[in-house]
């Protein structure tokens, strides 16, 4: 039972539509800054590293989904990501599906897998996180055994890549990026939306009191299973998109722990109870640990991202963007 | 047939009784604190890997390596403790993800110092085997076995007779009770905790003597351990050690009957369907449903 704590409880109505001036400024700014890599025309080094990036971003988005309004703290998205990666790659190399078909098909795929997990919604935090550990494990061995349809150890070659759409290539570096930039964007209005709904703000009464808010007569497992799809399917569709960016799936790597582990501290650190955090996150945290960390440390690099998490829970378990607004809430009644 | 079926019933039997030191470690600190600690298979780990320095860089027995692996998990345990005990808001969700960030910054410590390759002992008189027709057993895991029972049964006798043992089961059963009774809640917990590091301590040692460490492996023995606990349900040592046979008769039987890859997903079937089906384990008493 957590006690109902200042912090984390839904900001006020009249105070979030006095900053929506701000908010508009701010997702302007981002917008450009998103834009920046291109219009300066990075590497295709740096392209690369920032598409991994936005993957990464996507499902720590999926993740904080699940983790904010949900409650629930999940250490299994890689099978998400495994799920979606995998059937779109099927559906489009054995199929020959369009690409730009299979890659939702491929997120509404893993939605459907994790009908499996329904019934781990009625177990408490603890307890969830372990459930579907297991359950990507499940995932990871099925993969491997199942080489008739997956290619077994060797995993899939020549994965089909992502299309041209009006003159622009998606398979180049900078398609890619665009591509992701786009579904990144639409991923976070659509869990800005829900958040906003009244169903956001029955889970977030929910992840407060769940006793509470059953007697209420809020029908709790129903609201978490719909949380549970979105995620799964958010990352799912992050999974089919990486995988037709590098045209080659294995069951360790598609199912790799790196997928359930990396979204939690890019989600952590960045403030997982909002919607930009995530995404700040990811790309902050990946391209930490892909330049400093790795050329510091070349073996066990993410000792450092370790270190970044339990000082994150101790110093800003709401993350940067917390720590931020804590400073600015400070600035505000001084 | 039969011989390899016998075979893997007592090889089973005595890696379950390792399994069940892991996991009552686990089992302990959760049942006093509700705090699940996701580092409790890298603390074994630390210990396992103390086993190797001692064995491999100063020439000893790996089971002399027992106080330096108690010193050192002791340590990092008080640390964690200390950490955990500064969380204050919704502490268990928090210090699940903090647990699991100290159980990366072990892994990968381990990894820099030890690299990734694979460890075992050397001693010759641990790998030798005690053969009893038909089946036979390494000494090494014959020894870790033992170790297993005594130390179950020592648990056992402290739980329910020493006064330490019994504001652990107060507190775990009440927390609020045990206060109004003098019972400090934080020195308790510490206690469970640095009881639960010196069985990961024990375990560690124990597993090189008898297996093959890497760094990877830390995270594996904690979902074991888990698989155990929800297998047991909670409160019962004889459960727990009941639940870690059981496991590692069902692991080695599937290696038997059917391939060494599916092992693996033999324990989480299990795990998935006694915690869907069985909230209450197949021995425990509480429930655990939120």
């Amino acid at each position: 039972m957590t006690p109902l704590t200042p912090t984390a409880l839904p900001r006020g109505g009249a105070a979030s539509r006095a900053a929506l001036p701000g908010k508009a400024a701010l997702a302007a700014g981002l917008l450009v800054l998103a834009l920046l890599p291109v219009m300066t025309g990075a590497s295709n080094y740096m392209l690369g590293l920032l598409i991994s990036a936005l993957i990464l971003a996507g499902i720590a988005l999926a993740w904080a989904l699940l983790g904010n309004l949900g409650g629930m703290v999940s250490f299994g998205h890689a099978a998400f990501f495994g799920v979606g990666g995998y059937a779109s790659a099927l559906l489009s190399g054995k199929l020959d599906l369009p690409v730009l078909l299979t890659v939702p098909a491929g997120g509404l795929i893993a939605a459907a897998a994790s009908l499996a997990m329904l019934p781990a919604l009625r177990l408490s935090g603890p307890y969830f996180a372990l459930a579907i550990l297991a359950y990507a494990q499940i995932f990871r061995i099925l993969a491997t055994e199942a080489s008739w349809l997956t290619g077994g150890g060797a995993g899939l070659q020549g994965i089909p890549g992502l299309p041209s759409v009006f003159g622009l290539d998606l398979a180049s570096r900078t398609g890619s990026y665009l591509l992701l930039v786009a579904i990144v964007t639409l991923c976070a209005l659509a869990y800005a939306a829900v958040r906003r709904s009244p169903v956001g703000l029955a889970l977030r009464a929910i992840a407060e009191s769940e006793d509470a808010t059953r007697v209420v007569g809020v029908n709790s497992i129903l609201l978490k299973s719909m949380m549970l799809l979105l995620s799964a399917f958010i990352a799912g569709v992050f999974g089919a998109l990486n995988a037709h960016i590098i045209g080659f799936l294995e069951p360790e790597y598609a199912f790799s722990g790196i997928w359930s582990l990396m979204p939690i501290i890019a989600a952590i650190f960045g403030g997982y109870r909002t919607v930009i955090g995530p995404i700040g996150g990811a790309v902050i945290i990946y391209l930490f640990d892909q330049v400093v960390a790795k050329g510091l440390i070349a073996v066990g690099h993410q000792i450092i991202l370790g270190i970044v998490l339990v000082v994150m829970v101790l110093a800003a378990p709401n993350g940067l963007l917390g720590l931020i607004r804590a400073k600015g809430d400070r600035d505000a009644a001084a | 047939m039969i011989e390899l079926l016998l075979q893997a019933l007592f090889s089973g039997l005595l890696v379950g009784g390792v399994y069940a030191l892991v996991a009552l470690g686990l089992a302990i600190s959760f049942g006093a604190m509700r705090i699940i600690n996701l580092a409790h298979g890298e603390l074994v780990l630390l210990a396992a890997y103390c086993a190797y320095v001692v064995e491999a860089r100063a020439g000893l027995d790996p089971y002399l390596a027992i106080p330096l692996a108690l010193v050192v998990v002791t340590l990092v345990c008080t640390a964690v403790f200390l950490m955990i005990d500064r969380i204050r808001d919704h502490r268990e969700l928090n210090s699940l993800i903090l647990t699991f960030g100290v159980g990366i910054v072990l892994t990968n410590a381990i990894l820099l110092v030890f690299a990734s390759d694979v460890r075992t002992t050397s001693s010759p008189v641990l790998q030798d085997a005690t053969v009893l027709e038909p089946i036979y057993a390494m000494n090494g895991e014959l020894i870790a076995f033992a170790l297993s029972l005594v130390l179950m049964v020592a648990l056992w006798w402290w739980l329910r007779k020493s006064w330490y043992g019994r504001a652990v089961r107060a507190v775990s059963s009440n927390r609020a009770a045990a206060t109004l009774m003098g019972i400090s809640p934080v020195r308790t917990e510490l206690t469970a905790f640095l009881v639960a590091g010196a069985l990961a301590s024990f375990a560690g040692v124990a597993l090189f003597t008898m297996s093959v460490v890497q760094p990877a492996l830390g995270h594996a023995l904690t979902v074991k351990a888990f698989i155990v606990t929800v297998l047991a349900g909670v409160g019962s040592i004889p459960g727990v050690f009941l639940a870690a046979i059981l496991l590692g008769i069902t692991e080695a039987l599937t290696v038997t009957l059917a391939s060494s890859a599916l092992q693996e997903l033999v324990g989480m079937v299990l795990f998935l369907l006694v915690l869907f089906l069985l909230p209450n384990g197949l021995f425990g008493a509480r429930a655990r449903r939120g």
